[in-house]
């Protein structure tokens, strides 16, 4: 079975090793082996030093104090190309692809074969990447441009793209955040062989069902220090909830409930027949139609790129629709083809409050204070004096650390989001579409939020939440509608099991196929590329 | 220090080059700026311009857009001021004329900044080609007016009227008597304030500048991206209008083609030595004033060029300085977990140059 010999990883180890950042410690004296052959996840709430850590092993961190070991010898020096050089690879949580180019060419980006001459041996790449993909079972389109590639192939590339170096140890920094349920098992389906062939392989993730399901060892870390690390005993019952208190240091709340809904409650939003039109010329919404009563929270379920963004801008009214129309409270709200400020202005003036899932892009200006990003979009039209808004807002979630003056990117990607909702749920609110709201968000963050999204549902909010964790949506919502091709193509009871919703979400192909119908470019391509400046 | 330094070096090896004592000639740069009360006053006279110049350029800057047609915003308005100035002049006392003739250059340059921004918030084109195209517009558009339009035969505009005129700010500082500085330089400064304050406090300004942080943050969250682009071109367009002051009003007393010409460009290296700050910018202003001082008191031996050669070597060595003490482009391009990157100097990098610009050569003569 095996082609070239077996991918021995290297062991790689943290001693003592702590990073500041400023007056901000990210990890404190951690110490940290990897194994070959065993699947490591790293799990802690946001900020808790999971990233830099792994960061640290691949060189792209230097430790203010410390050392790295890889294969029992010192890192040194510390960067990025000499741990590639000892087999070490990294994979980050955003993709660093070139979307328009072919995923050979990604592949090779950096590291060309060249025949003489210094000219580009193509052929050669080709015939190396095929190999490569026999012999570890990553099957990757090799032609098209990578921008026409799902979040799944995407990432598969990247993992192709460090073996292709050399990589026999492989760190992923939340790999499983963008992916769907599908793809998520096929990312550890592939870790697996990876790993059977003796590589060393560390993952970060929020889910600890994955945990719990695919990994082999695990290190919980809290506030930058290890505070649980064990090999992970098979079927051990309650684990999930043992490291739930050990990622939290304490017992956690039981997740949110959704109070019931009466039958006679009015229609707080509804969509009808709304057809949206993305700039490529594709329906980013066709005739889609749903309707949400007040006091109820409807979860959107459905493969990334189906229309969850396009539904989420044009309920904001930053998207105009080419026909239908949304309804709130019953009354018609106008097409939002004129001046999108306006139109965002109106709606939120109207009680229509829309969460986006781009946090960086959408919600957050990071270069200034996470006072003024409470207020982002509501200057002059505040119904109180804006400190007093600034500190009622900054106070509905524990934002950490407590100044409003410090940097909103200074801040971790949970506290971000709590800044985030903290600004719309003070909003008066008829109908809250909340798109993504707890993604890469920690346990502790996330069931906050939830509550927060259930609580105002229950003061008779319509709720719509998108999602592509299915368990949260399970968790949530009265009702489950699976989004496909910009369609609602089932309705479901949140009790539905997964393989159901899994299979409304992909249609009746069964779980083989995980390439998304359509692609949702801002999604799948890297930050820059999205960033639109 | 080592933007001081270089520029220096560069300058000794330039006036060796020429075959002079560089000793000799930054003795003389000094004599001719702050070394003599009338020297110091043309270094404020040349700065006003440049001040005004570059708080145009910053206003722009921070909405995140880059006001290339400052040049000929501020040429225009110093056109409408030389043309209205004759006669309002004459006609009103200076409480009145002033106010009037300045206001005039300001509203047209204010046009002209607002057509760049219309252009770019609603119809998408560049601002910089834009401003570039329209300085070339009103590059032919002036000795055109001046000659069919106003019958000057000398391409400048007749003498304003007393009441429009701007004392000398010899009228407070005697000392200045005789230099070319005039009251529209503290004026300027108290603008920079103004303009600085109004940024940071208003909805108007705080917008401005999140819009240039993040448009698409803002346009998400109902900012009125474009309405707030264009009221920064126009903002960014007035500062221009009001170089005229300084020019037209305190010192000329008419304009003449070309007058203050060179300014707005000049503007953009203040606006990008002095943007950590109102004290930086002004400080960046009076030490580009003094360059171009320090240029005409050295031409007897060394081509005042020697000067503009000395500018650029400060611009690259400000630029490179940032580069090396600003935000780390590499972690910065990683948005994981906020925390984890936990970087936040980016921001604060700007206070750097400030330190690097402030002892300008010229008065370190040992």
């Amino acid at each position: 079975m095996t082609t070239r010999g077996a991918l021995a990883g290297p062991p790689l180890s943290l001693r003592a090793a702590t990073k500041r950042y400023g007056s901000v410690t990210a990890v404190a004296g951690l110490d940290l082996d990897l194994l070959p052959g065993r699947i490591h996840a790293l799990v802690g709430e946001n900020g808790a030093g999971k990233s830099t850590a792994l960061k640290m092993l691949a060189g792209y961190v230097t430790p203010t104090s410390g050392d790295v070991y890889v294969d029992g010898r010192p890192l040194t020096p510390l960067s990025p190309r000499r741990a590639m050089s000892l087999g070490v690879g990294m994979v980050h949580q955003h993709f660093m692809l070139v979307p328009p180019l072919s995923g050979l060419e990604n592949l090779v980006l950096g590291c060309e074969p060249t025949r003489a001459g210094g000219r580009l041996d193509l052929e050669r790449a080709r015939r190396e990447a095929e190999a490569l993909q026999v012999e570890t079972g990553l099957t990757v389109p090799l032609d098209p441009p990578v921008r026409n590639l799902s979040v799944g192939e995407q990432q598969r590339l990247e993992i192709l793209r460090v073996l292709y170096r050399g990589a026999r140890a492989i760190l992923l920094d939340e790999p499983t955040a963008v992916l769907s349920p599908v793809e998520v098992e096929e990312l550890y389906r592939t870790l697996g062989r990876i790993r059977d062939r003796g590589a060393t392989i560390a993952v970060v993730t929020h889910r600890l069902d994955e945990v719990v399901r695919f990994c082999d060892e695990l290190t919980v870390m809290r506030r930058g220090r290890r505070a649980l690390s064990e090999m992970k005993r098979i079927d051990e019952p309650g684990l999930a909830d043992r490291l739930t208190r050990a990622i939290m240091g304490h017992e956690v709340a039981p997740p949110a409930v959704p109070s019931a809904v009466s039958d006679d409650a009015p229609v707080g939003l509804a969509v009808v027949e709304a057809t949206a039109l993305r700039p490529d010329g594709r329906r980013g919404l066709d005739r889609l139609s749903c309707r949400v009563r007040a006091g109820e929270i409807v979860g959107i379920a459905g493969v990334e790129g189906n229309g969850q963004t396009e539904l989420a801008r044009a309920l904001a009214g930053l998207m105009p629709l080419a026909s239908g129309w949304v309804e709130l409270r019953g009354k018609r709200l106008d097409h939002g083809t004129g001046d999108p400020a306006r139109a965002v202005q109106r709606r939120r003036d109207a009680g229509l409050v829309v969460v986006h899932e781009d946090r960086h892009r959408d919600e957050m200006i990071l270069e200034t204070s996470v006072a003024e990003n409470l207020v982002l979009g509501d200057l002059g039209r505040l119904p109180d004096a804006e400190p007093d808004t600034v500190a009622r807002r900054f106070g509905i979630f524990d934002v950490r650390p407590p100044d409003p003056e410090q940097l909103g990117g200074a801040l971790s990607g949970g506290n971000q989001q709590k800044v985030v909702m903290a600004r719309h749920l003070d909003r008066p609110l008829v109908a809250l579409v909340a798109a993504q709201p707890t993604r890469g968000v920690d346990i502790g963050t996330a069931r906050i939020i939830r509550a927060a999204l259930a609580e105002r549902a229950a003061a008779g909010a319509a709720v719509v939440v998108i999602s592509a964790d299915l368990n949260e949506l399970r968790g949530l919502s009265h009702r489950l509608l699976v989004l496909r091709q910009g369609r609602i193509v089932a309705e479901l009871p949140p009790t539905a099991s997964e393989q159901t919703i899994g299979q409304a979400m992909l249609g009746h192909t069964g779980p083989s196929s995980d390439r998304a119908p359509e692609i949702d470019d801002v999604a799948t391509t890297s930050p820059g590329a999205a960033d639109g400046r | 220090m080592f933007a001081a330094a270089g520029a220096l070096l560069v300058f000794n090896l330039v006036v060796a080059a020429f075959g002079y004592a560089p000793r000799d000639t930054l003795g003389a740069a000094f004599a001719g700026t702050w070394g003599t009360a009338y020297g110091t006053g043309q270094v404020l006279f040349k700065a006003t311009p440049l001040l005004l110049t570059g708080l145009a350029f910053h206003v722009a800057l921070r909405c995140g857009l880059f006001n290339i047609g400052t040049e000929g915003q501020l040429a225009l308005g110093a056109l409408v001021a030389g043309w209205l100035g004759p006669s309002v002049g004459a006609a009103f006392p200076p409480l009145l004329a002033v106010p009037l003739v300045v206001g005039a250059s300001v509203t047209t340059a204010a046009a002209l900044g607002a057509l760049a921004g219309f252009m770019r918030a609603r119809l998408g084109v560049h601002e910089i080609i834009s401003g570039i195209m329209l300085n070339r517009c009103v590059d032919v558009f002036l000795p055109w007016v001046l000659v069919v339009g106003l019958g000057a035969t000398a391409l400048r505009t007749d003498d304003i009227g007393a009441g429009a005129r701007l004392p000398g700010l010899e009228v407070w500082v005697p000392a200045f008597s005789g230099s070319a500085v005039s009251v529209a330089f503290p004026g300027a400064v108290v603008v920079t304030g103004v303009v600085y304050l109004w940024l940071e406090r208003s909805v108007a300004g705080r917008e401005m500048r999140w819009v240039g942080l993040s448009p698409t943050a803002c346009g998400s969250q109902g900012v009125d991206v474009a309405r707030r682009r264009i009221q920064a071109m126009v903002l960014s367009g007035g500062l221009a209008g009001l170089v005229c002051a300084g020019t037209v009003l305190g010192y000329k007393g008419y304009y003449e083609l070309g007058l203050g010409a060179g300014a707005g460009f000049s503007g953009i290296a203040v606006a990008m030595v002095g943007r950590s700050g109102p004290v930086a910018l002004v400080l960046a202003a009076l030490a580009f004033g003094t360059l171009a001082q320090a240029g005409l008191s050295i031409n007897a031996q060394v081509p005042k060029e020697a000067m503009s050669v000395l500018e650029a070597v400060v611009i690259l060595l400000v630029a490179a300085a940032a580069g090396v003490t600003g935000g780390d482009g590499a972690t910065r391009a990683t948005p994981g977990d906020g925390a984890e990157k936990g970087d936040g100097d980016g921001a604060e990098s700007g206070a750097a140059p400030l330190a690097r610009t402030r002892p300008v050569p010229s008065e370190r003569v040992p």
